[in-house]
């Protein structure tokens, strides 16, 4: 266990945020280790999501959020007033819930981020093919990538959008609860998918599912609503 | 009475709705066509008016009708629909906020010779723009503003926050995320309330007559700051205040029946463009 700090590529310090006057996460601290996959398990309404989206600034969305404390990923907070929240979420992707593809192609959605992020047009097909490769949706798309991407059931939805994250080469990727919409045999994919692409990516994974967090994580945090502790950390939770 | 008959009648009810509607479109239509059929020929679009009036074509009134709408949606659809892009995307809620769209949900109500008036005032006098296709455009510009804004805001509301969100968490800029996503997505909305706008500009004489519509004005404007002849003020002159109102009936329905294939022109070229985009989105 001693190990864990020394290659913590997330290290979250003294972490509280408020809705307005709601209190929704305190005095959080968790190291999350690279290359791994880490679990967030707990209740619903707890905070795991609102913390997930600490991790690459989509709380910034919401006005009346209120942030303190320090969230470093490579020793740099990401809340330092330096920090160009639009590379960072470069750096950090995610998925959602929902499996939101874009109202376009099959292709176009995944070549959406490398076109704005200037990638130059001739390297983008292979980015396209790669990603599906790796996201194990090739074999299923290859014939249609030029047909719409809301025609593609929710569990190809979904690897759609976790290949559409890697197109622009992430090196975390967030998780919140991406299974939570799918039948039993889309989620085994996905699972599957999470456990392969951890050998590149460090993987946050929020999940109500007990089974799902043993199942994939290496790292588990278990959160819980507590005397308003929001949080109860216990990294040292290890997979069998 | 049973549920079944409550079902057959309460169906039959909203048919017969439907029914009225449609009759009143199609007996409209068709008394324009059949009265104003008669005086269609290419002379009557391209040739000035002569006789004071009560012959002739109606190229003047055409062809200032089609700066109208040209120069008044250059102005508002530009202006339109940016401010209601700041209004959904960008504008925190706020008092101040609130008031802007207050404001514009009533200007929408204003009637529009109250718009007429405040033409006027500013283009016409403050600003010295004299009666004129400027005055006139920038008028109708201004009553056509709030639609514009409103049927544009209503549209960018319901792309979903998930793909705004999604956007985002690829490192893609605000802007961008508008520019590529939310933009396109809310394209068919803008474009239905821009359709409803033409009509309303093509159709519009209040705001016009104030602000540079000539009564009679047998040539083509020299410059947007020459009067002009347009459409439906061109009818409303012959209808009431010409000099003889019975010998240009023909004329008359005539002209109503030109506007109303301009208009309908003008909107199955923005439901085209509409389709093209909706294609486009996959849907």
């Amino acid at each position: 266990m001693s190990g864990i700090n020394d290659f913590a590529d997330i290290k979250v310090e003294d972490l509280n945020l408020r809705y307005g006057s709601n209190q929704a996460l305190q005095d959080i601290n968790i190291k999350i280790p690279s290359k791994s996959v880490t679990a967030l398990i707990g209740p619903s309404g707890c905070g795991k999501s609102t913390f997930l989206r600490c991790i690459n600034r989509m709380n910034d969305l919401i006005k009346v959020c209120h942030i303190e404390g320090r969230v470093k990923i490579d020793n740099k907070n990401i809340y330092d007033e330096d920090v160009d929240v639009v590379e960072l979420r470069k750096k950090v992707g995610m998925v959602f819930q929902k499996p939101n593809p874009f109202p376009m192609s099959v292709f176009d959605n995944i070549a959406y981020g490398p076109k704005i992020h200037k990638v130059p047009k001739k390297d983008i097909k292979g980015i396209v093919d790669k990603t599906l490769q790796d996201s194990a949706l090739y074999g299923e798309v290859s014939d249609r990538l030029d047909s719409s991407a809301l025609d593609l059931s929710g569990g190809q939805q979904q690897r759609l959008c976790i290949a559409r994250t890697m197109a622009v080469e992430p090196e975390i990727i967030l998780f919140d609860e991406p299974c939570s919409a799918l039948d039993p045999i889309s989620t085994n994919k996905i699972e599957d998918l999470i456990l392969e692409l951890k050998k590149d990516y460090t993987i946050v994974i929020v999940t109500h599912n007990m089974q799902q967090a043993a199942r994939i994580s290496d790292y588990t945090a278990f959160s819980l609503w507590e005397n308003n502790r929001v949080w109860r950390n216990k990294p040292d939770l290890r997979k069998s | 009475m049973d549920s079944r008959t409550t079902e057959k009648l309460a169906f039959g009810f909203l048919r017969a709705c439907i029914w009225i509607v449609v009759a009143f479109v199609a007996i409209l239509i068709l008394y324009i066509v059949i009265q104003g059929y008669s005086i269609m020929s290419w002379e009557f679009l391209t040739e000035m008016p002569t006789n004071r009036m009560t012959e002739g074509g109606i190229y003047p009134a055409l062809m200032g009708t089609a700066y109208l709408v040209g120069i008044s949606m250059a102005v508002a659809i530009p202006l339109g629909v940016l401010s209601a892009i700041y209004l959904n995307e960008y504008a925190k809620e706020s008092r101040s906020t609130w008031i802007i769209e207050m404001a514009i949900n009533n200007l929408a109500g204003t009637p529009s010779v109250v718009f007429g008036l405040f033409g006027l005032a500013l283009f016409v006098k403050y600003l010295a723009f004299n009666p004129s296709i400027i005055s006139a455009s920038l008028t109708l510009s201004l009553l056509i503003l709030p639609v514009v804004i409103r049927t544009s805001k209503e549209a960018l509301i319901t792309v979903p926050q998930a793909h705004r969100e999604a956007s985002l968490a690829l490192g893609v800029t605000k802007w961008k995320t508008i520019s590529s996503i939310v933009l396109p997505e809310a394209l068919p909305g803008i474009v239905t309330g821009i359709i409803l706008s033409i009509g309303r500009v093509a159709g519009e004489t209040a705001p016009i007559m104030f602000t540079g519509a000539a009564f009679f004005l047998p040539r083509l404007p020299d410059s947007v700051f020459s009067q002009f002849m347009a459409l439906p003020y061109h009818l409303f002159i012959m209808a009431t205040s010409g000099l003889n109102p019975m010998e240009t009936r023909p004329i008359q329905y005539g002209t109503a029946l030109v506007l109303l294939i301009l208009v309908l022109l003008i909107n199955s070229i923005a439901i085209v463009i509409r389709k093209h985009y909706r294609k486009k989105l996959h849907r």
